[in-house]
């Protein structure tokens, strides 16, 4: 996979985030923020009324734009959109899991841990045997 | 005993060599992974270090002084930024992004002034063999990571442009939100480090998936 897409060199790309108030909040103060002409900032502030579609709509962005050199989405917030998070498999923008002050980081969910899981599994442990 | 002696002799280094490319790229893969688990661990720390100072801003300087209400919304550029390269282990066809982070970057009058630091993958394919064991804090100081800061900015501008980042919550701020940013920017390191790993670890991972659909087919 990583080999074969081509891998786009990026100077001053972005850091996007997706995340609840306080990790968004830190990350600005690291001076991470970017507002641009059309008023179009770098980053999702998920709280309770914050839809799925939203959060959807926001991946989506992030990930399309060639601006972007990595997305930080709080795991738990990717749990909510892990269809789209796991089917994600393009080299750059990077996606990172990170934890929250509320939900601390399970490796059991993170997606790039689950895409190499199987290696370890018993059906490759198997085939590899036969 | 006979025939392991004729297939030595008639492929003395070939096979063994397989083997060893092979286990080779297992190992990178699990060091990588490894690497990847502790680099998480260690940004969980920073990152809980980071939220605790935030709340102790917000307890002492009062809730609406630090709300995601005053972040700006005017025009503004990231002074921190990320650079993206091709980084290629063995063969071209094996080529991976590589993240480095430049911090507090700013133009003043046309000029760009910047301090990057580029972070080297913490799994050196070579030499370093020493036992890792899960600590958080002292993560840093025991792994060798090579960090080359060609800062063309003086430090002062670097505080101007914290404190124009912190300005945002006005002038006289906690000492907490400044430790706040301090931890953040940290984590951001811990980021691009993770970035790297999860790079090479998913690069190690594809490798060894077309290994074994060579041994099988």
């Amino acid at each position: 996979m990583a080999g074969r897409t081509q891998i786009p060199t990026k100077n001053s790309a972005l850091i996007a985030m997706i995340a609840d108030e306080d990790t968004v909040t830190g990350f600005l103060l690291a001076g991470v923020g970017n507002v641009d002409l059309r008023r179009k900032t770098n980053y999702l502030i998920v709280d309770s009324k914050t839809t799925v579609k939203a959060i959807e709509d926001a991946f989506k962005e992030f990930t399309a734009r060639e601006d972007i050199a990595v997305v930080l989405i709080s795991q738990y917030i990717a749990s909510m959109i892990r269809f789209l998070v796991d089917s994600y498999n393009k080299p750059v923008p990077a996606i990172l899991e990170i934890p929250s002050k509320d939900h601390p980081y399970d490796p059991a969910h993170d997606s790039v841990l689950s895409r190499v899981r199987y290696l370890f599994s018993a059906e490759s442990v198997a085939s590899g045997r036969r | 005993m006979e025939d392991d002696d004729r297939c030595s002799s008639s492929n003395p280094g070939g096979i063994g060599q397989e083997e060893e490319d092979e286990d080779g790229k297992v190992l990178r893969f699990l060091d990588s992974l490894d690497s990847y688990l502790t680099l998480l661990d260690a940004l969980s720390s920073t990152l809980r270090q980071g939220w605790f100072e935030l709340a102790s801003a917000r307890h002492s300087m009062g809730s609406s002084r630090i709300s995601s209400v005053l972040l700006d919304q005017k025009v503004q550029s990231a002074a921190t930024t990320f650079q993206v390269r091709k980084s290629i282990d063995g063969s071209p066809s094996e080529s991976h992004p590589s993240f480095a982070i430049s911090k507090w970057a700013s133009s003043r009058n046309g000029k760009c002034s910047f301090r990057e630091l580029e972070v080297s993958r913490v799994q050196k394919t070579s030499k370093n063999s020493e036992l890792r064991h899960r600590g958080s804090s002292n993560f840093y100081e025991e792994h060798d990571l090579t960090i080359n800061a060609s800062s063309t900015i003086s430090d002062s501008d670097v505080q101007k442009e914290r404190s124009k980042s912190l300005s945002v919550f006005g002038t006289l701020v906690s000492p907490k939100l400044r430790g706040a940013q301090v931890s953040f920017e940290t984590a951001l390191d811990a980021i691009v480090e993770i970035a790297n790993i999860r790079s090479s670890m998913l690069s190690a991972f594809t490798q060894l998936q077309q290994e074994m659909k060579k041994d099988l087919g």
